[in-house]
């Protein structure tokens, strides 16, 4: 039950950060720390995983998953996400 | 019948080990308690439990088994200190050789894809594992359905459905541990690494596993926690309701508690005094009366205060609001070079820097964990209130300042801001010196929000009350014995011509305290104390509320109900007839004790954190000296400044 993705096109690739309040992306890539990676991945933050943003404040607030999580803006800028269009009736 | 025969044995020769871990915020405390019974602190922020717990309980048939509390972790390859703690138990490499024999992992039905990443990890140590399926009635409010038997299935191991806030599903749970420990582990499904292949993996064969198992609505994004979020996390409202709760925090605790301090005191005061008419005249009576009562009772009056705030700091924590004060924290957090995780052991420092400094566990950072732990203790705690009580009470006039507040207040604000922004700098200060480096990134979860549970809540409080008044009995007690028998003895000589107080104070002056307070005298001279203030300080190296107890021993007040301690402070004069104690003094020992690290138990509590041994030492000692030499400093320009200005 995959929602259709706008495009698989890179260059409708952008960082996490800037996407939408309310949108909804497939997360590409995670580029931060080893060990900050690892733990987004055992959030459930992982590569394919589909992100919500909630708000933008200092910091981001996305749902993963049904999961609530606060990230720091600069680990935001390094999540490349693909947006997804409006859901398909 | 033909069970294996070791296990069969295990509960009957010696108990069956149980290692209990699972996420964050999945219940698992609360499963604890409702298994064994042993209650400790409830909490809703991510690791709250740094405290090494154990329980255990017994079943109808007289099978033993001890559960170990593991501290909630995210995945078993990224180690916060407090996962490091749960992996080395599971590893079987802990020092204390526990070595478990079944792992209960506590699984959120709520979020069961995210939670059997790490569940299904610990499946592949090599250990039996039981899986609780907790806070399944809450998964089934949402509309989410779970298959249990196939669940069973995919992964290989049991699967119990549990409510642990209700107790619910307890007694298959236990059978099931019993069973499990004579099965073979799971089988491995993949390595145990941080490679984002093998994460990937997992997450995919995850999401294979909640396909076939699970049923649900579509998730929302408008629950009644985000919904309460929306006015929590508000970029004006959220700051504004973090401050009105601050506020309501330390209203509380300096006015709900009066009632119930001044209940005490009388209690103290009249028991004292009864037990005084008893004994007859003499040292015994002295002792008991002067040293015991007065010394313990002028401590005890704290309670209160000490229970209040750790009820606030409980419910804080359990509704999962202290999370969001985190996320709302950081900003200003990392202005100063730390994350805001942080935030929670410097609130918690100002209930006491012991708890604060084991929170900062959930740090990953070394460094950002290590400036926390330095400057934890520069939160005034609640051992500080009874010093900074007597002396407000005593010195400062309640003149009004504003509609709800008074001078006093006012005084007691600036003393906790004092110390609240000193911390703030003196961690900027180490961020950029011994302790450079980049803050990592946030990553916070929000848990849901939730009803606290008032039982649990009591419990927690209780617990505190209790470690009080362990301290209240044991240190303080001894203490004030100590104290007692150096004050008293050797007698000085008696002298009719002298009045019953002129007596007391040649008694003070001739005994051993007096001599070593003399000797020490010159140090404490610069900063405008006598040596029975320099005597008071050093005995609460102790413990910074004995700093009160000492001065009520001292004094010989307390046990009588006519001459209370801050009468007694008021009136005392030097040689020369003007007073030791002026307000100027009295502001100048509260920022003394704003900032001198007087505790033996946080020392210890730092040796152990910061790294244990030498390299624990070396940062205490740190702590302890940067710590004194401010309060030195900060103490004498008080006296300094203030003199300067006219005050006296």
């Amino acid at each position: 039950m995959t929602l259709p993705v706008a495009s698989n096109d890179p260059s409708c690739h952008c960082p996490l950060l800037d996407t939408k309040q309310g949108s909804e992306s497939t997360v590409v890539a995670i580029a931060c720390g080893d060990s900050e990676a690892c733990r987004l991945r055992a959030l459930g933050l992982y590569e394919g995983a589909t992100i919500s943003v909630i708000g933008k404040r200092h910091c981001l607030l996305v749902d993963v998953s049904g999961t609530r999580l606060a990230l720091g803006s600069d680990l935001a800028t390094g999540i490349t996400v693909q947006p997804r269009a409006a859901t398909a009736p | 019948m033909n069970a294996p025969a070791a296990p069969a044995r295990l509960g009957h020769d010696r108990p069956l080990r149980v290692a209990i871990i699972g996420n964050p915020n999945t219940g698992k405390t609360t499963l604890f308690n409702a298994l064994t019974g042993l209650r400790q602190r409830v909490g809703n922020f991510a690791g709250v439990t740094v405290e090494r717990v154990e329980g255990a309980f017994t079943l109808g048939d007289g099978r033993r088994v001890t559960i170990l509390d593991l501290p909630g972790s995210y995945s078993l390859t990224v180690g916060s200190p407090d996962e490091q703690i749960a992996l080395e138990v599971l590893l079987k490499r802990d020092a204390s050789h526990w070595d478990p024999d079944v792992v209960l992992v506590v699984v959120d039905a709520v979020h069961l894809d995210r939670n059997l990443f790490f569940a299904s990890q610990v499946c592949e140590l090599g250990l039996p594992v039981v899986i609780a399926l907790n806070q399944i009635d809450v998964a089934k409010s949402q509309g989410i359905t779970i298959d249990i038997p196939e669940l069973i299935h995919e992964l290989g191991v049991p699967v119990i459905p549990t409510v642990a806030s209700r107790g619910e599903g307890l007694a298959p749970l236990r059978n099931a541990l019993f069973t499990a420990a004579a099965l073979p582990a799971p089988t491995s499904r993949f390595a145990i690494d941080a490679s984002a292949e093998t994460s990937l993996a997992r997450h995919k064969w995850i999401g294979e596993v909640v396909e076939r198992t699970v049923t649900r609505r579509a998730r929302s994004l408008d629950t009644p926690s985000d919904r309460v979020d929306a006015i929590a996390l508000h970029r004006v409202g959220g700051p504004l309701l973090f401050l009105v709760i601050m506020a309501l925090v330390f209203q509380a605790v300096f006015s709900w508690a009066a009632p119930l301090q001044d209940a005490i005191e009388s209690l103290v005061l009249a028991i004292g005094h009864r037990v005084g008419e008893v004994l007859p005249e003499g040292d015994l009576r002295s002792l008991v009366v002067d040293g015991v009562f007065a010394g313990v009772g002028s401590v005890l009056v704290f309670l209160p205060q000490i229970a209040i705030l750790f009820g606030f700091i409980g419910l804080l924590e359990q509704s999962g609001y202290m999370a969001r004060a985190a996320f709302l924290m950081d900003g200003l957090m990392r202005r100063v070079g730390l994350h805001g995780k942080s935030f929670i052991p410097m609130l918690s420092g100002y209930a006491c820097a012991v708890p604060g400094i084991m929170a900062t566990r959930t740090i990953e950072d070394p460094k950002d964990r290590l400036a926390t732990i330095l400057v934890v203790p520069l939160m005034s705690c609640s051992a500080r209130l009874p010093v900074y009580t007597l002396l407000i009470g005593t010195f400062i006039p309640a003149l009004p300042l504003i509609p709800g507040l008074d001078l006093q207040g006012a005084t007691m604000l600036l003393m906790y801001l004092l110390g609240t922004v000193t911390a703030l700098a003196i961690a900027a200060l180490f961020r950029k010196t011994l302790l450079r480096g980049p803050v990592r990134p946030m990553i916070l979860e929000l848990p849901p929000y939730r009803w606290p549970a008032p039982q649990s809540l009591l419990v927690s409080v209780w617990q505190r009350c209790q470690v009080f008044l362990r301290r209240a009995g044991t240190v303080i007690l001894s203490l004030s014995i100590v104290l007692w028998a150096l004050a008293t003895y050797p007698r000085a000589p008696a002298d009719a011509t002298r009045t019953a107080e002129q007596q007391q104070e040649a008694q003070l002056v001739h005994s051993a305290l007096g001599r070593f307070g003399k000797a020490i005298e010159p140090a404490v001279a610069p900063l405008g104390y006598d040596w029975k203030i320099g005597v008071s300080i050093v005995a609460s190296f102790a413990a910074r509320e004995v700093f009160v107890s000492t001065m009520g021993t001292i004094y010989g007040v307390g046990g009588e109900d006519d001459a209370a301690l801050a009468d007694r402070l008021r009136t005392e004069t030097d040689s020369s007839g003007a007073p030791v104690y002026t307000p100027l003094i009295a502001v100048g020992l509260m920022v003394f004790y704003v900032y001198a690290l007087m505790c033996m138990s946080t020392i210890a509590v730092t040796v152990r954190e910061a790294g244990g041994g030498r390299i624990g030492w070396r940062w205490a000692t740190i702590q302890f000296v940067y710590m004194l030499a401010l309060a030195y400093a900060a103490a004498w320009l008080v006296l300094v400044i203030g003199r300067a200005l006219g005050f006296s």
